[in-house]
C-alpha cells in the first residue's frame, strides 16, 4: 500500500475514532448523577433559579437534542462556554495548555533525550557494573511514587532550603513590579519550572530508558551488528549508526504517546505544584459537572492521542525502511 | 557519544534548568511593601458581580462593588453605606425613599440613584440567579433625583432592607452598553452572565490593577473611598494598606506551607485542625477561632414512614450524641448545635431551644429513644431494654402499623470530600442500631446526594450542611416551608406543616425587625421540636495570620477574613 493512501485510511479511521470517542464522552457525563445547577448549594438559590441556571446551560432540553446541538456546534466549530467560568471553553484551555505543555512537554523531551542516552550506553556495557547501577536507578525512578517525591523535594528545596519557590509558575511580587525586565520574568519562569520538572524527570527517564535498554540488547544480537562489526566499523559507529537507531523503534512509539498525553498534564503534579495549567483544570471541570470544559479538554487529548499514533506509524516506515504500508 | 561526553551534556542541563536560576534568585526576590498578601485555595472564575457566585470571586469582586447599607462589624446592625440614613418607608403605600451619600466612582464620577436603578433594573429585567429574588417584590424603581431613589415595593417584604438594598451597585455608565448588547443577543441572560469584566469600575475601597490568570489579582487602596477616616465600631476605617495582592494555591497543603514561609500574610479558608499546633507555636502567628455562620444537619425524608412520624424523628434525635461528635470528630474544634440559626448570629439566634439528649449517656439514650418509641405504638421483637432495664442488642424493630421498620440509608458525603460528615454518618448508624434502627451509612458524592434528594427526592435520610447561611434568617421560612417542597426547593424533606407556613409567611412580611424577630424565635423553636433537620453541629473557622507584618484584624463570624478586617488592618512595622 502507498504511504498516502495508508495516511488517507488512517485519517478515516481517526475522524470516525473521535466521534465515537466525543459520543461516549457526551453520555458519560449526563448519566453521571447530578447537574451542575441542582449541585449549587446556597441558600438564595430558588427553584427558579436554578430553572433559569439549567435553561442557561441547554440543560432543560431532552439528552437527544443536547447531542444533536452538541454535534452540530462541534461541526461548527463551536465548543460551546463553561458551566462554571461562563466563558468560551477555547478561551479556558487556550489559557491553560501553554503552561502545561512549557512543563510537561518539555519534561518527556528531556527525559526521553536523556533516557535514550543511557539506555543505549548501558545496554552496550550490558552486564558491567554501570549497566547493574544505572539499571537499578531506572527501575527506582520508575516505580517512584510521584506524590511523594513531589511533597518530598517541596519540603526539601522550597520548605526547608528555601531554593525555590515554593509553588506556583511566577512570582507575583516580581511580575506586578513594572521594573521587571522580560530576562528576569523568563528566569523567574524556569526557577518555578525546577521543581515540577525534577519530579517529571525523574518519573520519566526510568521508563524511556529501561525500553531503550531493552531493545538495545535485541538489536545488538542481530546479524548486521556481526556483519557491522566485520566490516571494521568502529564500536561507536556500529552502536550509534546501526544498533541505535534500530533499536529507537519501540521508544518512538512511547515517546509519541507520551508527548500526545503530555497535554493532559498531571492533575497531582499540577495540583502538588499549584502549576496553572490543563490537569487540574480538568480535574476541576469533573469535580463541578462542567461537561462542555470537560468533554473539549478529554477530546482534545483523545485528538492528540490519535493524531500521535499516526505520525508514530508514519515515523516507522521513515526509522524502519523494512516497513511498507 | 562516549560516557564522558553524555555525563558533560547532563550536566550542562543541571546547569541550565537548577544552577543559573538559583544564583539569580537571590537577585529576583522582591521586596514585600505594604501590600497585604492574602492565599486563596482557588482563583476566582470572574470579576462579573452579575456571575461572581462562588466564594473566591466574591472575595475579590465585593472589595470593589459597593451597596446601599451594611451590617456593623460584631453587632451585625443594619447601618448606612452608600445611603445617607435609614429608608423613609411608607406603610400605606409600601413605599420606600433611599437618599445616597454623595459618593464618587474610581473614576472621579459621582455614584448616582441612575446606577442603582440600573443595577437593580437591570436584575429585575435578566432575572439573574440568585439576586431575582431579592427585586422580585419591587414594583417600581425610580430615580426621584439625582440622589434620591424610590422604591415601590409590592407588599412589605422583610428581606427589603437586609438583602435588596444590600445588593452591589454598577456603574451604569460603564455597564449600559453591555446590556445593550446582551438585549440583542439571543440568549441575553447567557451574554450579561458571560460578559468578561477585564476592568471594574470601584466604588469600593480597592481598585483593580492586575489578573494574572493562574497566579494572581492585586489590587491597589481606591483614593476615591467615600467611608476612608469614618468611625465604624468604634474603629477608623482605612484602608491602611496600599493594595492586596490574591495569590491561588489549589490546595490547602500549599497555602499553608506558603503561610508559614512567608510567602502569604493570611490564608483565605478555614484550616484544618491538624495544622494549628504549628502556627500556634510560632509567634509570627496568631491564630484565630471564630464561630461559622453555618450549620451541618440530618435530615429525613418525611413523605416516607417513619420518618413522618415526629416521635421516630425526635427518638433519633434523642439517639444522637452531638458533644461525642464535636469531642471525637471535630476534635473540639467546633461546637453542638440545637438550632438552625447559628448561636454567632446573635440578633437573630433563639437560645431556648429543645437540646434533645443534652449531657445524657448512651444508656439514657437509649432508654429515652426507647420510651418515645414505646409511647407512640413502636414494638420490637426484642427490645433495646430488658426486663431488669439493662440495655441489650434489640431487634425486630415494627411500626405502630405492625410492619417492620425497613432499612433506612444515611447518605453522607465521602470522607475525602468531608471526613467529618462522613464520620458523624457512620456514628448515627451505630446510634439508631442501638435500639433496632436498621441504619446504614451510605457516603455517596456530592452529586449523587443532590440528585437523590434535590432531583428525584427518593432518600431516606440525608447529612449535609450550610455554610454561607447569611445574617438575615429568611432561610428558615425557605428550608421548611411547604411551597419550597417541589423540584429543586429548598425544602427536599418534603416537610408540610400549615401553622409553619403561615407564621412564616407573616415573618417575611414582617419589617419591624423585633416582631420579626418574635416570628422567626417561635419558628426555631417549633421546628427544632418537630425536628425534619436534626442540627448537629458547626466546626469552628479557623485562621492563621501573620500578626507582625498586619495587626488590627476584626473577629468576627465567620472569621477576620471580612471586608472589615481589611478596612482596619494596619502594617505592624
Amino acid at each position: 500500500m502507498h504511504l498516502g493512501k495508508f495516511i488517507l485510511i488512517r485519517a478515516t479511521q481517526i475522524v470516525v475514532s473521535f466521534f465515537i470517542i466525543l459520543t461516549l464522552l457526551f453520555v458519560l457525563f449526563r448519566v453521571a448523577p447530578g447537574d451542575p445547577a441542582s449541585m449549587v448549594i446556597d441558600p438564595q438559590m430558588t427553584p427558579e433559579d436554578v430553572e433559569v441556571t439549567r435553561a442557561l446551560f441547554g440543560l432543560d432540553k431532552p439528552l437527544y437534542q443536547q447531542y444533536l446541538i452538541c454535534l452540530k456546534n462541534f461541526v461548527k466549530g463551536e465548543f460551546g462556554s463553561s458551566f462554571y467560568y461562563g466563558k468560551p471553553v477555547i478561551e479556558i484551555i487556550g489559557e491553560k495548555l501553554p503552561n502545561t505543555i512549557l512543563l510537561f512537554t518539555t519534561s518527556i523531551i528531556l527525559s526521553a533525550l536523556a533516557g535514550i542516552s543511557w539506555g543505549k550506553v548501558i545496554a552496550w556495557r550490558r552486564g558491567s557494573l554501570l549497566d547493574s547501577s544505572v539499571t537499578v536507578v531506572g527501575l527506582v525512578s520508575h516505580t517512584l511514587f510521584l506524590p511523594w517525591i513531589a511533597l518530598l523535594l517541596v519540603w526539601v528545596f522550597a520548605y526547608w532550603m528555601n531554593w525555590f519557590p515554593l509553588t506556583g509558575m511566577i512570582t507575583p511580587e516580581l511580575w506586578v513590579d513594572p521594573d521587571t525586565g522580560t530576562v528576569r520574568k523568563v528566569l523567574d519562569v524556569l526557577h518555578h519550572m525546577v521543581l515540577p520538572l525534577s519530579v517529571l524527570f525523574t518519573i520519566h527517564f526510568g521508563g524511556f530508558m529501561l525500553i531503550m535498554r531493552s531493545s538495545m540488547m535485541e538489536t545488538l544480537k542481530e546479524d548486521y551488528i556481526v556483519t557491522a562489526r566485520a566490516k571494521g566499523l568502529t564500536e561507536r559507529q556500529i552502536r550509534e549508526r546501526h544498533a541505535a537507531k534500530n533499536a529507537a523503534l519501540p521508544v518512538v512509539t512511547s515517546v509519541g504517546l507520551s508527548l500526545a498525553f503530555s497535554i493532559n498534564g498531571g492533575a497531582i503534579t499540577e495540583t502538588i505544584f499549584s502549576w496553572p495549567g490543563i490537569g487540574r483544570e480538568l480535574v476541576f471541570s469533573v469535580s463541578n459537572s462542567d461537561y462542555p470544559l470537560a468533554q473539549i479538554a478529554f477530546l482534545l487529548i483523545a485528538a492528540l492521542v490519535l493524531v500521535a499514533n499516526l505520525v508514530v506509524d508514519v515515523l516507522y516506515a521513515y526509522l524502519d525502511p523494512r516497513i511498507k504500508y | 557519544m562516549g560516557i564522558g561526553q553524555m555525563c558533560r551534556r547532563f550536566y550542562r542541563l543541571c546547569f541550565i534548568f537548577i544552577l543559573v536560576p538559583l544564583f539569580l534568585w537571590v537577585a529576583i526576590t522582591p521586596s514585600h511593601g505594604a501590600d497585604i498578601k492574602i492565599g486563596m485555595k482557588n482563583e476566582p472564575k470572574t470579576l462579573n458581580p452579575f456571575k461572581a457566585s462562588d466564594t473566591w470571586s466574591r472575595k475579590v469582586v465585593t472589595r470593589f462593588y459597593g451597596h446601599l447599607y451594611t451590617r456593623e462589624p460584631k453587632t451585625h446592625k443594619i447601618i448606612p453605606w452608600l445611603a445617607d440614613g435609614y429608608p423613609e418607608y411608607d406603610e400605606a403605600t409600601n413605599t420606600a425613599i433611599v437618599r445616597l451619600k454623595r459618593t464618587k466612582w474610581e473614576d472621579g464620577s459621582p455614584l448616582t440613584a441612575h446606577d442603582v436603578v440600573f443595577t437593580g433594573s437591570v436584575i429585575r429585567e435578566f432575572k439573574v440567579p440568585r439576586y431575582f429574588y431579592c427585586w422580585r417584590c419591587i414594583k417600581e424603581i425610580e430615580a426621584l433625583d439625582d440622589y434620591r431613589i424610590k422604591f415601590v415595593l409590592e407588599r412589605p417584604m422583610a428581606i427589603f432592607v437586609p438583602r435588596t438594598l444590600m445588593n452591589f451597585i454598577v456603574q451604569k455608565k460603564k455597564w449600559e452598553p453591555v446590556v445593550a448588547a446582551a438585549r440583542k443577543a439571543e440568549k441575553p441572560l447567557q451574554h450579561l452572565l458571560a460578559h468578561d469584566v477585564t476592568q471594574p469600575m470601584s466604588c469600593g475601597a480597592f481598585r483593580f490593577v492586575k489578573w494574572a490568570r493562574g497566579a494572581y489579582i492585586r489590587i491597589e487602596r481606591n483614593e476615591n473611598f467615600f467611608a476612608t477616616g469614618m468611625e465604624i465600631g468604634g474603629k477608623k476605617v482605612g484602608p491602611y494598606v496600599d493594595g492586596i495582592l490574591f495569590k491561588f494555591y489549589g490546595s490547602d497543603d500549599s497555602a499553608i506551607l506558603a503561610l508559614k514561609k512567608g510567602d502569604i500574610d493570611y490564608y483565605w479558608s478555614s484550616i484544618q485542625a491538624g495544622y494549628l499546633k504549628d502556627l500556634e507555636g510560632d509567634r509570627r502567628f496568631k491564630v484565630f477561632k471564630s464561630d461559622k455562620n453555618g450549620v451541618h444537619y440530618l435530615a429525613f425524608n418525611v413523605r416516607k414512614s417513619p420518618f413522618s412520624d415526629k416521635a421516630f424523628r425526635q427518638a433519633v434525635a434523642y439517639l444522637i450524641d452531638k458533644d461525642f461528635i464535636v469531642v471525637r470528630v471535630l476534635q473540639n474544634e467546633g461546637q453542638r448545635m440545637d438550632n438552625i440559626i447559628p448561636p454567632g448570629n446573635t440578633f437573630w439566634h433563639n437560645p431556648d431551644t429543645p437540646k434533645f439528649g443534652k449531657g445524657m449517656e448512651r444508656k439514657e439514650r437509649i432508654k429515652k429513644a426507647y420510651e418515645i418509641l414505646k409511647a407512640a405504638g413502636y414494638t420490637w421483637e426484642k427490645p433495646p431494654i430488658n426486663a431488669k432495664c439493662k440495655v441489650v442488642r434489640a431487634e425486630g424493630l415494627k411500626m405502630p402499623d405492625g410492619r417492620e421498620v425497613p432499612p433506612l440509608d444515611i447518605l453522607t458525603p465521602p470522607a475525602d470530600y468531608d471526613p467529618h460528615r462522613a464520620m458523624a454518618g457512620m456514628l448515627v448508624q451505630q446510634w439508631l442500631r442501638g435500639v433496632g434502627i436498621p441504619a446504614s451509612s451510605k457516603p455517596s458524592s456530592f452529586g449523587s446526594i443532590t440528585q437523590q434528594v434535590k432531583v428525584k427526592r427518593k432518600f431516606d435520610v440525608f447529612i449535609l450542611g450550610w455554610g454561607r447561611l447569611g445574617i438575615d434568617p429568611d432561610y428558615l421560612r425557605t428550608f421548611f416551608h411547604s411551597r419550597e417542597d417541589r423540584l429543586y426547593g429548598r425544602n427536599p424533606m418534603g416537610y408540610h406543616n400549615g401553622w409553619y407556613d403561615k407564621i412564616a409567611d407573616e415573618s417575611a412580611a414582617t419589617m419591624d425587625e423585633t416582631k420579626r424577630r418574635d416570628l422567626i424565635f417561635k419558628m426555631q423553636k417549633f421546628i427544632i421540636e418537630e425536628a425534619p433537620y436534626i442540627p448537629l453541629y458547626v466546626p469552628y473557622v479557623l485562621e492563621a495570620c501573620r500578626v507582625d507584618r498586619f495587626t488590627g484584624w476584626n473577629e468576627d463570624l465567620d472569621g477576620v477574613g471580612n471586608g472589615w478586617s481589611l478596612f482596619f488592618i494596619k502594617p505592624a512595622r
